[in-house]
């Protein structure tokens, strides 16, 4: 070749052009808010970022004590979702809704934007030098009267600050609201072990649970739902039973094969009369529980039941189910059922685990879950503010004003300390009582490890330069020591937070005997921590269980109705309230979203004659709330149920003056070292006022349609199919279409498909399906969570939800069955979400071509070329495409928010329809790396992000022309599966698995 | 069959017919310019409207998902229907030879033409995106894109732009004659323009012979969109999957249900014009008993598809069709299926009775029922269907809001805008042809 100039771009110059162009963009755009010049990083390409292509950081999620590990996406150096890692002990790659709406707290857009002192009776910003030498000189003219109030957990953050308040002469409270005190405090006196065991679901094979939602908030709801999912979902003829026994159904409740709504207060009754019975039949009883024989033998099944409100038989049944499947599993405790007899119900579950031979096998200590001091720890803690011996608090990683009852007079306590100082990251209920906030780094942005339980070890590192100009407080309380010299200046001699974690680490691999501390540390980041297997420790029956009694729980006033305060699984004990996402992300068990709500029995609506969304005043002896009505049949006649986390007064745009504080009922007396939420009696009034609740429930039945169809495990266990099941059980099946039409689809079908083979169709292409397993699917939503943070789905807010409007490309249909003529009441959830019909009536009908379908079978949608007539929204049977009726995108994403925004999918523009098309982005990244790596695509190279999340396994995904794929084979193996509205020939790609009914034997 | 041929007042000559058209064009009087203002007003609630549609989003508009077409679809079909009275009467009874057409056909066809251009704003108007409406129309392009010609939404621009473009032609030719006769009473600058819309019409023999034919052949060409159009526009709901829409019965029962509703309409506006033009000469009780005879006729059409839609919804064992047309009579809005079928299957059997026939307060009265009447059937068709289809978590309830009000008002002043400045402007009955049903041998006589 004559010609010297090079024709191709080498990878040099290649680079030198995209780092210039991003750095400028970078530079532009301003990832962080101060020091922007470090973020320069394309110039001289480093090997882990390169423009286009995410990077993954292993980290660890602070949303509650689980400690589930996490891998964080970002791109170009910006976090934009977080996944589970698959590695992690505690959530094996899932990810819960909460968990996910973490990435809401990194950007949320009412984070302070630096420290910031009480000036009157406002808030005045100040530098952080000025800052520090605030807290330091407050801190020397204490003398040792500090107090820490710490939410943190577990770790070397928590053991610094143990050493540092120690090192002031103060003393942490270690606080968790929702702490599990009852559940600790039993097993220390029936096995003299305090500690929160593990609990193995995945192992039992029938489970009870009194009460406690552990689906929902109770210990490590993640890891429980992958376990329950794994024993009770029907695989191959094993399945677990699952009976939930409480005044209310909860999530958990509705996901029990059978409910037992007893009279709220009487679980420990009832516990001990089966403990009773399981002893008296002897049916696997360890020799060393004849000891408890005594304490057993007043609870005798008609002494349970009456106290219970059920049958002695019901008792007696249900005792013997327990007894005889082996292992079984019981829980209890959780916020749900913490009356003031839950020490004495989870200690009764002690009992009858340990009778039914289920200790050492589903519940198994050594693990210690992380917890909190406990309720009484905090009461001392602010007695002692009220005694002025507290002269600076700090609080950190809590909102205890929010989160306890207001009838405890905690404020007020508060605000007799001298000097508040809050570290929050917002201003919450507590920050806004301080003094001094020194807002914390977010989780996301800084390097820190967590201790869930025993043998876990969860490494935090910062996935991005911080958004806001907070700072580490674990950075925080070094600058303060070495400011205050002395004892407190020795406390550590690394310089900053991240070098006392790297000794601290150094030390770990010493006292491992790893010889490269500094390998062993990269190794740990790597993987997100150190996994060494769970320890066991056996136990044996204490003294103190002998001693277990229980007659039913007292409750304070003499209302006509049981106030039921409830724990949802989005807001939790209220943290998550400040997310939009979470305030979205519809109430698994109502529907709700955006407030809050009371839930009233049909026939209590009735005597009070009110109807859905009429407010009703509840008063109790410790103060009063209104809110809407939601009637409900899943809480007994005698009880109104409230969910927490509602009712901010502080907490930034999206919690502030949202709902009613379901605590303002409550008392704050300790209830023997925890706090009892359910033991208030209230009081219901009509206002006559009127709010309509924002439910994104149309009709939750579905009148025989055969959306969420189930059969009874008897016929699963056979092998039948949904239509042999209904023959079997003496019904035609629902959704079957009638002899004559079924001779008009048959010829249709194999014209439909076959006039598609033209041009590209004609290839051969992937052709993507689904199959979705209805008996492993809770109802969780964190597939929604997820596929709102992968696909860019703006939050309409509660405006738009009454009228409607949700985004939800996937969302969880809930049913009820049953319910009326004594008929138990059953809940099916579904995800539907779009089927990707092969004969799709969305596409015909577009005008513009902007509803198409691809080559691999998906019903694809150009969003620019959509004008918006919305004719394919209503030609579709599934109602799974949604109108952007305003930008909802521009107001959704107020700054930082829309960094989250996935830049791999269009943020769609106001007047166009959108919807789900299996995550296109992902399977088109897939197909591209494979190109590249010059190979076939393989199963599981596409990962949906619904599918991704599911902590039941429940969603599979893949090829459905490879013979070999695991959906294929999930299909397959099951004789369960069913198209939704196959009836219409619209020929789905989502195949269900129809649910299993495990009705009541005998 | 002898008792309906027409028999025009004797005392009326050629000149008396000329002079009493044209004395309807002189200056109005203060009442017409309340109208106008009125309708002006109308028409800029509709225009503030739409620009804040524009500006924000069809979010302002009453739109409860699933229900994704709503008042402004409802609107268009009932303006696209209203437009089928015109080219019944002018073309078809044309056709036919129906001498009492004459007196009403000008005005029927001008509101076909206005209530075509109020009906074709509205697809624009409801769309997400409107400044991209034309991406519906099949025009050459760089990118090769072409619309998808299997959606009924395609067909629906087809058939509104033939309608529209048909109509205006049948019209515009119509008053060629009348504009000519205009032309020779006034002067000035008004001389010139009617000069050009006369296109040089001097009433000569071989100009009658040539626009005789033409007239037979545009009306032969607009006849068969009578039929169409309306039937076209039926499939942009009967080619859905949607319970309620999905019927073979559609076409028939819209195209009834259209030149229903455009009787309506035509009794709507000539009644009054009648008496204030001072036309009761022209337009007399016969007229008004024929029309209302063509609505008995469709009306009773009308009952028998309403009846047929409940009866094969119950007939076909479908549980979604069933449960649509349950709740159609005794869902959450009963009460729209209802004040459809009084309004259109019942009201319209009073017409059986000759009294209320020819009685014009009566035929007004009912009009108005008419006109609300076949608003709700398309409401009904729309709400009903959509709001609870095959699935039920996504059912949902309409509840319209000021802009669609605002829209709907803004319509009626956009039509009645038009209509006014019209019939002001040129003849409302037809000169030339109610000369011709004059005797012809005082013609022979005069000559």
């Amino acid at each position: 070749m004559s010609d010297e100039t090079p024709k191709t771009i080498d990878r040099r110059k290649f680079l030198t052009v995209v780092g210039v162009t991003g750095a400028g963009a970078v530079a532009l755009s301003g990832c962080s808010t101060e020091r922007v010049e470090k973020l320069v990083p394309y110039l001289v390409q480093s090997e882990d970022q390169v423009p286009g292509i995410p990077v993954y950081y292993a980290s660890t999620c602070t949303e509650c004590a689980a400690g589930c590990g996490l891998h964080v996406k970002t791109r170009e150096a910006r976090a934009i979702k977080l996944e589970g890692n698959p590695e992690h002990p505690v959530n094996a790659g899932t990810l819960c809704a909460r968990g996910q709406a973490g990435l809401q707290g990194l950007y949320n857009p009412d984070r302070l934007a630096g420290p910031m002192q009480k000036d009157g009776l406002g808030w005045k910003s100040i530098s952080w030098d000025d800052a520090i030498a605030l807290l330091a000189s407050k801190l020397a003219a204490a003398g040792g009267k500090v107090a820490v109030l710490s939410g943190a957990g577990r770790g070397t953050f928590d053991d610094l600050l143990g050493d540092w308040t120690r090192g002031l002469g103060g003393t942490v409270v270690r606080y968790q609201p929702f702490d599990h005190e009852p559940l600790r405090l039993a097993h220390q006196k029936v096995f003299g072990v305090d500690q929160l065991p593990y609990h193995d679901f995945a192992r039992a094979k029938h489970i009870v649970s009194f009460g406690a939602d552990f689906l929902e908030t109770w210990l490590a709801p993640t890891e429980q739902q992958r376990g329950f999912a794994e024993s009770h979902g029907f695989a191959s003829g094993t399945a677990a039973r699952h009976v939930f026994i409480g005044p209310r159904m909860s999530l958990t409740g509705m996901n029990a094969d059978e409910w037992q709504a007893v009279t709220p207060g009487s679980e420990a009754v009832l516990a001990l009369g089966m403990a009773n019975v399981i002893l008296a039949e002897r049916s696997g009883a360890p020799a060393d529980a004849n000891g408890l024989r005594a304490t057993l033998a007043p609870y005798t099944p008609e002494k349970a039941g009456q106290a219970a409100g059920i049958q002695p038989a019901v008792v007696q049944r249900l005792a013997r189910e327990f007894a005889s499947a082996k292992p079984s599993l019981a829980v209890a405790g959780g916020v749900n059922g913490q009356h003031r007899e839950a020490l004495e119900l989870c200690a009764a579950v002690d009992l009858l685990n340990y009778v039914a031979g289920n200790v050492g096998q589903t519940v198994v200590f050594g693990a210690d879950l992380a917890h909190g001091d406990g309720y009484a720890a905090v009461e001392a803690l602010f007695a002692r503010m009220d005694q002025g011996q507290v002269a600076v608090a700090l609080v950190h990683e809590a909102n205890p004003l929010y989160a306890l009852p207001k009838a405890g007079n905690f404020a007020a306590r508060f605000a007799k300390v001298p000097f508040k100082v809050s570290t929050a990251l917002w201003l919450d209920e507590t920050a806004d009582a301080c003094d001094l906030i020194l807002p914390n780094l977010h989780a996301l942005e800084r390097w820190d490890d967590l201790r869930p339980r025993a043998g876990v070890t969860g490494l935090l590192q910062p996935a991005m330069e911080p958004v806001f100009a907070g700072r580490h407080t674990g950075d925080v309380l070094l600058q303060v020591s070495k400011k205050l010299g002395g004892a407190l200046g020795k406390l550590s001699a690394a310089p900053d937070f991240k070098t006392h974690l790297e000794e601290a680490w150094a030390q770990v691999a010493r006292k491992r005997g790893h010889p490269d501390a500094v390998g062993f540390w990269r190794d740990a980041l790597q993987h997100g921590g150190l996994y060494d297997p769970r320890p066991t420790q056996s136990v044996r029956l204490a003294p103190g269980a002998r001693s277990v009694s229980a007659k039913g729980a007292t409750l304070d006033g003499d209302g006509a109705y049981v106030l039921l305060p409830a724990a949802g699984s989005m807001l939790s004990d209220g943290r998550g309230a400040n997310r939009p996402w979470l305030l979205e992300m519809s109430d698994p068990v109502t529907k709700i979203t955006w407030n809050s709500w009371v839930e009233v029995h049909p026939d209590t609506a009735q005597a009070l004659d009110v109807r859905e969304g009429e407010i009703l005043r509840l008063t109790s002896p410790h103060g009063t709330i209104d809110a809407p009505v939601y009637v409900y049949a899943g809480v007994i006649p005698g009880a109104l149920s409230v969910p927490l986390g509602w009712g901010h007064t502080t907490f930034g745009r999206y919690a502030s003056g949202r709902g009613v504080n379901a605590l303002d009922l409550i008392g704050a007396t300790d209830g023997n070292g925890y706090l009892p939420y359910l033991s208030t009696r209230v009081s219901a009034v009509k206002t006559g006022a009127y709010r309509q609740v924002a439910k994104t429930e149309g009709s939750n039945r579905q009148l025989g349609r055969g959306i969420a169809d189930a059969m009874p495990l008897a016929a699963a266990r056979q092998g039948l199919t949904l239509k042999e099941a209904y023959a079997a059980a003496g019904h035609p099946e629902p959704h079957d279409n009638p002899a004559n039409e079924v001779k008009a689809i048959e010829g249709f079908r194999e014209s439909v498909l076959k006039k598609q083979e033209h041009g590209g169709y004609a290839e051969a292409h992937p052709k993507w399906g689904m199959v979705v397993d209805l008996d492993k699917c809770t109802g969780c939503s964190a597939c929604v969570t997820a596929c709102y943070a992968e696909n860019n789905i703006p939050t309409v807010g509660e405006d738009d939800i009454l009228k409607g409007r949700e985004m939800t490309w996937m969302r969880i249909e809930r049913y009820y069955e049953g319910g009326s003529d004594g008929e138990p009441l059953e809940t099916r959830f579904v995800p539907m979400l779009c089927q990707q019909c092969d004969n799709a009536p969305c596409e015909p009908v577009c005008p513009v071509y902007a509803s198409y379908h691809t080559v691999d079978g998906l019903n694809g949608q150009v969003y620019n070329r959509c004008v918006g007539t919305r004719y394919c929204s209503n030609n579709c049977p599934f109602k799974v495409r949604y109108f952007n009726w305003y930008a909802y995108a521009k107001r959704a994403f107020p700054e930082p928010l829309n960094w989250q925004l996935n830049p791999d999918v269009t943020v769609r523009a106001r007047g166009v329809m959108e919807k789900c098309t299996f995550c296109v982005q992902r399977i088109r990244g897939a197909q591209h790396e494979a190109l590249r790596q010059g190979r076939a695509l393989k199963d599981g190279d596409v990962v949906t992000a619904c599918q991704q999340a599911c902590p039941s396994g429940a969603i599979v995904f893949g090829d459905v022309k490879d013979p070999a794929s695991k959906v294929v084979h999930a299909a397959a193996a099951s004789s369960r599966g069913y198209h939704v509205f196959d009836e219409l020939n619209v020929r789905s790609s989502i195949t269900y698995l129809a649910k299993v009914t495990r009705p009541v034997e005998g | 069959m002898a008792t309906t041929l027409y028999e025009p007042p004797a005392t009326q000559t050629h000149a008396e017919v000329t002079r009493d058209v044209l004395a309807t064009l002189q200056a109005p009087g203060r009442g017409y310019y309340y109208l106008l203002g009125g309708a002006l007003f109308a028409l800029s609630i509709g225009l503030v409207t739409f620009i804040i549609l524009l500006k924000d989003g069809l979010g302002h508009a009453g739109y409860n998902p699933p229900v994704m077409w709503s008042v402004y679809i409802t609107t268009f079909v009932f303006w696209v229907g209203i437009g089928h009275a015109g080219t019944l009467i002018s073309a078809i009874l044309f056709l036919f030879r129906s001498p009492w057409r004459t007196a009403v056909y000008r005005s029927t066809e001008a509101m076909t033409v206005f209530a075509v251009m109020t009906a074709g704003l509205f697809p624009i108007i409801h769309i997400g995106r409107q400044w991209v409406f034309y991406w519906l129309i099949p025009y050459p392009n760089q990118r090769y894109i072409w619309p998808n010609f299997k959606s009924p939404l395609i067909w629906d621009v087809f058939a509104i732009s033939t309608y529209l473009t048909v109509s205006t032609t049948f019209l515009v030719f119509g008053l060629v004659p009348d504009v000519a006769a205009v032309r020779d009473k006034v002067r000035g600058w008004r001389k010139k323009v009617y000069g050009m819309m006369s296109f040089g019409w001097k009433g000569t023999d071989q100009q009658w012979r040539h626009y005789s034919r033409a007239y037979l052949y545009l009306a032969a060409m607009a006849t068969p969109l009578v039929l169409s159009v309306h039937s076209t526009v039926s499939w942009d709901f009967a080619m859905g999957l949607v319970p309620g829409w999905h019927g073979t019965i559609f076409a028939p029962y819209f195209v009834a249900g259209a030149i229903y509703s455009g009787v309506g309409m035509v009794f709507t506006l000539v009644i009054p014009l009648r008496k204030v033009l001072h036309l009761e000469h022209m337009i007399t009780d016969y007229h008004f008993d024929n029309l209302a005879k063509l609505t008995l006729l469709v009306g009773t059409i009308l009952f028998y598809s309403y009846s047929m839609e409940y009866f094969v919804s119950w007939y076909s064992g479908n549980t979604f069709e069933q449960t649509t047309y349950f709740r159609r009579a005794f869902g959450p809005q009963w009460w729209g299926g209802w004040t459809m079928i009084i309004c259109n299957a019942l009201l319209s059997q009073l017409l059986w009775f000759k009294k209320i026939r020819t009685n014009l307060t009566s035929l007004f009265v009912l009009s108005i029922f008419i006109n609300i009447g076949m608003w709700f059937e398309r409401w009904v068709i729309i709400e009903s269907s959509l709001s609870n289809e095959f699935n039920p978590w996504a059912w949902g309830i309409l509840n319209p809001t000021w802009a669609d009000w605002g829209i709907l008002i803004g319509s009626f002043g956009w039509f009645s805008m038009y209509f006014l400045l019209f019939f002001k402007t040129f003849p409302i009955v037809a000169i030339q042809e109610i000369k011709e049903t004059i005797p012809m041998p005082r013609r022979r006589e005069a000559h």
